[in-house]
């Protein structure tokens, strides 16, 4: 038998969480490796804005640090509270955008055929989060976590604290809403009327 | 009956390409910025003062606590009870394993009158 050298290999985030509340030097290294990169990708998901998804991660992360000591086992999982605080900080950002300039997307700098496309993503995915940007915060929330992080309806219920009937209700019409608010941006965005690249 | 939102395929599409987006690794900059966090916020690890016992805690814990304290005061004082004026029982247990009990009165009026006695020696 070996011995790992990690102390914390088959501890669950909750148990390294309360190692870190009980002042261990190495519970926060391990809980940033785990859960730091699935923090930030659905700030950037959300916000399309790297800088911007960095301070959500930041931020989410700090309010796991402060709220580790009160933190019981028995409570949900930490990747599903991490949800819900990524995408509460996220819709705090989106609700601040909705006063400024939609198409804020910075030209390409080079015209090769892989930078344009590269930066046609982008823009998809600048106006696809300034359009949730419109959408109220619990519609952006459930949209987000259905359509982006790709998270069944039970799920999304546990992480929002409402019924899967409620989830349904909140996608359907953000989605409708959704749809509207792009509709004027197809040409814009590179989609024909008929097929989508 | 349903309908279709024309906008659907477009909607679809982004989001598909949304979840296909390469997560990017945390920065070590974003790294070192949480760390630093906790670090800022994190509870010290519970300090153990170890102080060294006094010489009555040192006893009190060799002979067992405040109980055991109070049951050797018992047992003490029974002892001298029963040496100071032993019942029946004790006694007549005493004198069947030790033999019959001699009383020698080293203070005897009759001895201490004899004057005979002493005078003949």
């Amino acid at each position: 038998m070996t011995s790992s050298p990690d102390p914390f290999a088959d501890a669950s985030d909750a148990a390294v969480l309360v190692a870190f509340a009980n002042g261990d030097g190495q519970a926060a290294r391990v809980l940033t490796t785990r859960l730091l990169p699935q923090v930030l990708a659905q700030a950037t998901r959300l916000l399309a804005n790297p800088s911007e998804a960095e301070d959500v991660a930041q931020d989410a992360m700090m309010r796991l640090w402060k709220f580790a000591p009160e933190w019981r086992q028995d409570e949900a999982q930490i990747s599903t509270w991490l949800y819900r605080v990524v995408a509460n900080l996220c819709t705090d950002r989106l609700r601040k955008r909705r006063s400024v300039a939609l198409d804020q997307v910075a030209e390409p700098l080079d015209d090769s055929p892989s930078a344009a496309t590269r930066m046609q993503v982008q823009a998809r995915m600048r106006a696809l989060s300034d359009a949730m940007a419109a959408l109220p915060d619990r519609q952006a929330q459930a949209v987000s976590l259905r359509h982006l992080e790709g998270l069944s309806n039970p799920e999304i219920a546990q992480i929002m604290d409402i019924s899967v009937r409620s989830v349904e209700s909140l996608t359907a019409r953000g989605k409708r809403a959704l749809a509207e608010v792009m509709e004027g941006r197809k040409a814009e965005l590179g989609y024909d009327d008929d097929e989508p690249e | 009956m349903t309908m279709t939102n024309p906008n659907d395929d477009m909607l679809d599409d982004l989001f598909a390409q949304a979840r296909a987006q390469p997560p990017g690794s945390p920065s070590d900059d974003l790294i070192a910025r949480v760390l630093a966090d906790a670090a800022g916020v994190q509870p010290a690890p519970s300090a153990h003062v170890i102080s060294q016992p006094g010489l009555w805690s040192r006893i009190m814990d060799t002979i067992g606590g405040w109980p055991a304290l109070g049951g050797l005061a018992a047992a003490t004082v029974a002892g001298i009870w029963v040496g100071v004026a032993p019942p029946t029982p004790v006694s007549d247990l005493t004198a069947h394993l030790m033999g019959d009990v001699v009383t020698v009165d080293l203070f005897s009026a009759t001895l201490l009158l004899d004057t005979e006695a002493l005078g003949d020696g």
